[in-house]
């Protein structure tokens, strides 16, 4: 049970080095206004400046007082304010106004605004990206295999390229310690985003939403009548172990690890003096933080019980299985429009909706009117504009009248050769992107063929991550290519993704790099990447002595894909 | 800052002899001269740190030129200087950079410590000044500017808060007045000459008395100036009169010299150089090594090894004599040591030469002598004898040129344009490239952009050729500075070489040509960039051209809508319109119909400009629903005047469950046929409503007026959703036989789902239920199922 790393696994390299280096770019810029001052900060970048620096640093360095970005005439007394933000507008006017009133009442303070990079919207991360890349290959080393899909994915790649040719012979002779770079665009496959996520890390980001590593557990899970902010990293011996896991298999491991516990705290009684003062002085504390993780995990465990066991659930993932199938197209479109009917969720409405319509190519003009129709009536007319970014983002879209010569296409490529295939449906692909979910599926062998039940306690492949229904296509991918260390005999796979242009290998000698630091795979996702895709990397990791490490805009899942594509009426 | 004074001209010449490179700069200070008196009288000159000449007008005008006589820039003293004259100037260097002490045909003082960012600060009043002060200096303590005068037989110092009068500790008596007073190069002592003829030597905190001496010469002295050396304990004044020269310390003689002409003294960091018109000397205490060496019958380790590699070179066994001598002391380490840094003090290189050689031959008899100060002091002195060359005439002292480093003397070297010996130094001394090479290239082309007479492209060729893709060489600076002497096409060829586009994009801008500065932010990827390119067009281009350019760039143009989605509503449709983009245009009035608009009017008439433009789109379906919108909103204004309530905004199914709630039910129904709600929604809808009601009775008509599009499980869910079983159970035996089961086990008759279950031979169906039963009460059926099951194997 749960995943120890293979004995051979190889060893990371050293990534603290990353904390301290964020926190002395923070100091350095504390330290240019010195003296005495208050921190401005967005309360979006609180987490984030967690993880690099605490309270005790900050006042180190003389910050004051905090306070959150927020909507509010700011009451701080101190001569110098600085501010922590995101370069949106919205902050930009909230400084200003801040300034403003200062003028107003003749006062005199100095300023200082540091911006952190933008998140999300549109591709202006795609720089920071670039700029991620180009510190990491100053750090450890160039990255002799390079591959990557999509287009951010190439936008990224070359402009990192640029910036290593700007700065020409930093990297030049360093040993690399990470041998592969693998690049990959979220819209290559938003199929596996979408679905329902059965691992525990998955399913606890889906439940309370984990931010930046650690995840507010409310009332329901402490069981006493506070929050608490938990941090979940491999610190978490208890969490550690149950991260990747099914979640069929998450209770029995906790109850399991109670009793374990139980017997250890059991011990003492038959313990004379001595024994008991060692007991205490050593065990005792690892054993208590082991007891509190444990019951935050088996109350976590609980309220996603109660929340997923329910009969809805379970029809829900049959559903979403079925879709990923491709059977039973017409049940499950009624199921969406019940669930649509029924104010069931409006977020998870539109999910089931954008599942349907990327694994079936687009939705049919009827369904696609009605559903639509019905999601309006349901949710609220605003939501005309959402389905418009949708169709914007491919991800809700009416089959196109060039679908409907599929069979014709599939016949003509079985006549004529592949080449001359791929460009009568580059031609098709032209008047609508389509995803071809199906047809990669196919090639890709997404659905594993099942005989018998699926061992979720003793996974196969990466299939478990979705309780043996599906392997995630996106990681697929990643499979495929370290495997042939190259796009070759994937061309049919690469056009059906429309990447014909943006796929893409750069490899160097690879006479320097360690055997060892050739099984470290760096895994750039751009665009978001889901906990499941990690579980899944990790077990073929495993699997293939290989060591995933992860770079990614931002940590998602379905409700916040879909939650930014919908459309809120303020 | 030493070399600073290096350069400055006797001030009563009227453009005397910079002894630096002393034709080139004679020359050019020159050419000068008809410009200054254009601009009226110069009181003072001196040489700022940065090498600038500053000239200083008796209206308090100071003109800044260049090392080569151009003009660079000019500013005030302020007001009062121009009213009242200035009457002495001195120019002075602190840890801030050069600055600037005046005294005013008032009697007041003005300075400001640092002309390059100038601050001018007014000096407090000295109560009762009639007359100019007998002498004065400007005084640096504590990172402030002070001013030190003498007035009669008083002192008096100013900062910028107070005038207060000072006495030096252990003064002679019988003095009526200060003739000279002189600061240390380092702001630590001060030297008094008064008109007995007595000197007085002390801290320039005036705290401490460190000496005094009387030399009996009455006449005031032309110069008085300190002579010393960094962490050496002797401290000497020099004093001058017109033929004279005076070294004066803590000792009961003096040293005295005579001038034969006219010279001018400038201290510096180690010692005293003396210039006169045909002469230029170093007076300086003579360092510990050489004077250990050079001392006559010296003993000392240094001066016998020097004796013994003579004799070397002679082939005399008296080598082999000294160099015993030296090694049954145990001071051969000593003694290189000291050979080396004598070395460093010579001027001569035979000197030098001899000095390193007898260096190097005793280190050959030590075992572990770090080689390290030998060859660095080789090094040293290599870069001192090029640049001491009278060609160069960069005369530096080793002290000065250590303090100096290496890379302000190539600074300097750029600035007087030898960029072929800085190279060679650079070169000599392995500089990394981005320090020493490229950036001298790089300063070489900055220059070669402001030969006018070359045409651009030799001048483009010429640059790119000799500095390529060094590294660290930035082709937007050398760029700049083309388009700073107003040749703008150089400066676009000059473009064309650098590879970052960050740093061709602000220099694109400032000469306009923002449409290529916006192609190639986009090439760069950098968004920020782009954001800085699209506002800088907006505001230069109309806004049709500034669409125009934006039609053919579609990231800026998306980047652009974002921009205008948060800060300009407006300038989004106009953009829309232009590109009869008529869906987004929908889209825009749809978001106006409830983000901009409050009154119901205005919100339907932003829905008919949204329908209207999603017909124009060819969007039927969303120009529907935008006309059942309308209607909506209509209605929901109707309902809320009638019935009262809350409405507007809710969408059609909540507008629908409101009334049912509210109890109208015919209202509801009439909404429901108006808008066409399928037949399954308008159930769930219902039943969901009246279950929440409670309205049980109602439900169970609703229930019977016709056959359920939903079947009865919902109705059973429902109402054991609202713990109401007694109904359940009603809904439960309507159910459907393929939805029998769970609607039984809904509502916990477990008993008879088993039954319904093996009645219809459902493997799934029994599973489902025996996951059911729990404890004992079950357990009988638990056994039946179990019996069907084993019975159905065995068919």
């Amino acid at each position: 049970m749960a995943f120890p790393h293979r004995p051979d696994a190889p060893e990371l390299p050293d990534f603290s080095m990353l904390k301290r280096l964020a926190r002395d770019q923070l100091i350095y810029l504390l330290e240019q206004l010195p003296g005495k001052k208050d921190l401005f900060i967005e309360a979006d970048l609180m987490s984030p400046l967690d993880r690099i620096a605490n309270v005790s640093i900050l006042k180190q360095h003389e910050v004051d007082k905090l306070y959150k970005v927020e909507n509010k005439p700011a009451l701080s007394s101190s001569e110098q304010l600085c501010f922590l933000v995101r370069p949106r507008i919205k902050n930009m006017r909230y400084i200003a106004s801040l300034v403003n009133a200062d003028k107003l009442a003749g006062r005199t303070r100095k300023y200082k605004v540091i911006f952190s990079p933008q998140k999300e919207g549109d591709q202006r991360w795609i720089n920071t990206v670039a700029q991620a890349l180009h510190l990491l290959s100053t750090l450890y080393g160039p990255f002799p295999n390079c591959y990557g899909i999509g287009r951010c994915a190439k936008m990224a790649y070359e402009l990192w390229r640029n910036l290593e040719e700007e700065e020409d012979g930093e990297t030049k002779g360093r040993r690399p310690e990470i041998g592969h770079i693998f690049l990959l665009d979220r819209d290559v496959d938003f199929v596996t985003a979408l679905c329902s996520q059965v691992v525990y890390e998955g399913l606890v980001d889906d439940t309370f939403r984990i931010k930046c590593g650690s995840v507010d557990f409310g009332p329901e899970v402490t069981s006493c009548d506070k929050s608490l902010k938990v941090l979940l990293n491999a610190e978490d011996k208890v969490f550690n172990e149950i991260r990747n896991e099914h979640f069929s298999n998450v209770f029995g491991f906790l109850s399991q690890k109670a009793r374990n516990l139980q017997a250890q705290y059991d011990r003492r009684r038959g313990m004379d003096i001595k024994q008991m003062k060692n007991f205490v002085s050593q065990e005792l504390k690892g054993l208590k933080q082991e007891h509190r993780l444990l019951s935050l995990h088996i109350g976590a465990c609980e309220s996603i019980m109660k929340k997923k066991t329910k009969q809805d659930f379970q029809e829900l993932i049959k559903t979403e299985h079925a879709l990923l199938e491709g059977f039973n197209i017409r049940e499950s479109t009624s199921y969406i429009e019940e669930h649509i009917d029924r104010q069931v969720s409006p977020i998870e409405s539109l999910r089931l909706m954008c599942l349907l319509s990327i694994t079936e190519n687009g939705l049919i003009p009827k369904d696609y009117r009605s559903l639509k129709t019905q999601y309006l009536q349901s949710y609220g007319p605003e939501h005309l504009l959402t389905f418009s970014n949708l169709r914007r983002a491919g991800l809700l879209t009416e089959q196109a009248p060039g679908d409907t010569l599929t069979a014709v296409e599939s016949k003509v490529s079985k006549l004529v050769t592949d080449k001359a295939a791929g460009k009568i449906t580059d031609a098709f692909s032209s008047l609508a992107k389509r995803s071809n979910f199906r047809a990669i599926s196919k090639k890709l062998n997404l659905i594993p063929r099942v005989d018998g039940e699926y061992d979720l306690k003793v996974p196969r492949d990466m299939a478990y991550v979705f309780s043996g229904a599906y392997v995630p296509l996106s990681c697929r991918i990643i499979e495929q290519v370290l495997e042939r260390r190259s796009w070759q005999g994937l061309d049919e796979v690469v056009r059906l993704l429309n990447c014909s242009d943006f796929a893409f290998t750069d490899m160097t000698k690879e006479d320097k790099a360690s055997s060892e630091s050739l099984r470290l795979i760096l895994v750039v996702f751009l665009g978001g990447c889901t906990f499941s895709e990690i579980s899944a990397l990790r077990f073929l990791g495993r699997e293939k002595g290989y060591r995933f490490i992860f770079l990614t805009t931002a940590v998602t899942n379905s409700a916040r894909l879909m939650e930014a594509m919908s459309e809120v009426k303020a | 800052m030493p070399l600073a004074s290096l350069l400055v001209s006797t001030s009563d010449g009227p453009w005397g002899s910079g002894l630096d490179r002393v034709s080139s700069s004679e020359d050019s200070l020159r050419n000068l001269s008809p410009l200054q008196w254009k601009s009226g009288p110069v009181v003072s000159l001196g040489w700022s740190a940065e090498e600038e000449l500053l000239c200083v007008q008796e209206d308090g005008a100071v003109l800044v030129y260049g090392l080569h006589g151009d003009f660079r820039r000019h500013f005030s003293m302020g007001n009062e200087v121009l009213q009242n004259r200035v009457l002495d100037a001195r120019i002075f260097h602190t840890e801030f950079g050069s600055g600037v002490a005046i005294l005013t045909g008032a009697h007041r003082f003005t300075l400001s410590a640092n002309v390059g960012d100038l601050k001018l600060r007014r000096m407090p009043e000295v109560p009762g000044l009639q007359s100019a002060p007998s002498c004065w200096t400007a005084l640096c303590q504590d990172r402030v500017a002070h001013i030190l005068l003498a007035v009669g037989p008083d002192l008096y110092l100013l900062d910028h808060a107070a005038c207060s009068a000072v006495t030096p500790p252990g003064l002679a008596p019988g003095v009526s007045s200060f003739l000279q007073m002189a600061v240390s190069f380092t702001y630590r002592h001060l030297a008094l000459f008064t008109d007995t003829g007595y000197i007085w030597m002390g801290t320039a905190s005036l705290k401490e008395k460190l000496c005094e001496f009387n030399c009996n010469i009455r006449a005031p002295p032309k110069q008085m100036v300190w002579c010393s050396r960094p962490r050496s304990k002797e401290r000497a004044v020099v004093v001058a009169w017109e033929r004279r020269l005076m070294v004066v310390g803590d000792a009961p003689e003096s040293i005295q010299f005579v001038l034969d002409e006219d010279s001018y003294l400038v201290p510096e960091l180690d010692g005293v150089r003396i210039f006169s018109h045909s002469t230029h000397e170093f007076l300086h205490e003579v360092p510990a090594a050489s004077e250990e060496i050079f001392k006559i019958a010296s003993m000392a380790p240094g001066a016998l090894l020097l004796e013994a590699q003579k004799e070397y070179e002679k082939e005399s066994q008296k080598a082999d004599e000294y160099l015993r001598e030296i090694q049954e002391l145990g001071q051969l380490t000593q003694a290189v040591q000291q050979c080396i840094e004598a070395a460093g003090h010579e001027h001569q290189p035979d000197m030098q030469k001899s000095l390193l050689r007898a260096a190097s031959f005793g280190k050959c008899f030590l075992d572990r002598f770090p080689p390290d100060s030998f060859v660095h002091m080789c090094q040293d002195l290599r870069v001192l004898n090029a640049v001491r060359d009278y060609h160069i005439g960069i005369p530096l002292t080793y002290s000065q040129y250590k303090q100096l480093t290496i890379q302000v003397l190539l600074d300097r070297l750029v600035l007087r344009r030898l960029y072929p010996l800085a190279i060679q130094i650079c070169e000599y001394l392995r500089l990394p490239e981005v320090q020493g090479v490229s950036r001298i290239l790089a300063h070489w082309a900055c220059y070669k952009v402001q030969q006018k007479d070359v045409s651009d492209e030799d001048v483009a060729r010429a640059i790119n050729q000799k500095l390529g893709d060094t590294p660290g060489v930035s082709y937007s600076d050398i760029a700049a500075r083309a388009y700073g002497c107003g040749r703008t096409e150089l400066a676009i060829k000059l473009l064309e070489y650098e590879p970052r586009s960050g740093e061709q994009v602000p220099l694109l801008l400032k000469m306009k040509r923002s449409k290529l500065a916006l192609s190639k932010a986009i090439e760069s990827g950098d968004t920020d960039l782009v954001f800085t390119v699209l506002l800088h067009l907006k505001n230069e281009l109309n806004r049709g051209d500034f669409f125009m350019t934006l039609r053919n760039q579609p990231m800026a143009l998306s980047l652009y809508r974002q921009f205008c989605k948060h800060q300009e509503l407006e300038t989004l449709k106009d953009l829309y319109n232009q590109d009869d983009n008529h869906q987004e245009l929908g889209s825009f009035h749809i978001r106006a119909s409830y983000a901009a608009e409050e009154r119901i009017e205005g919100r339907v008439a932003a829905l008919q400009t949204a329908a209207d433009a999603f017909y124009k789109a060819k969007n039927e379906f969303a120009a529907k629903a935008t006309e059942d919108q309308m209607r909506l909103l209509r209605l929901q204004r109707r309902l809320e005047d009638e019935l009262g309530g809350q409405f507007l905004d809710l969408s059609l199914h909540d507008t629908v469950t409101t009334l049912i709630l509210g109890g109208h039910n015919k209202r509801a129904e009439q909404l429901a046929r108006d808008f066409r709600i399928p037949d399954k929604r308008l159930w769930w809808l219902k039943l969901t409503a009246l279950a929440d009601l409670e309205d049980w009775e109602e439900l169970e008509k609703f229930s019977k007026s016709k056959k359920s599009p939903i079947g009865y499980l919902p109705f059973v869910e429902i109402c054991m959703k609202q713990h109401n079983k007694y109904e359940a159970k009603k809904y439960a035996s309507r159910v459907g036989p393929e939805q029998k089961v769970k609607a039984l086990l809904l509502v916990g008759d477990v008993a008879q789902a088993a039954d319904v279950a093996i009645e219809h031979r459902n493997e799934a169906e029994l599973s489902l239920v025996l996951s059911h039963c729990t404890g004992a009460t079950d357990g009988a059926t638990a056994d039946k199922i179990q019996r069907a099951r084993a019975q159905a194997q065995k068919k």
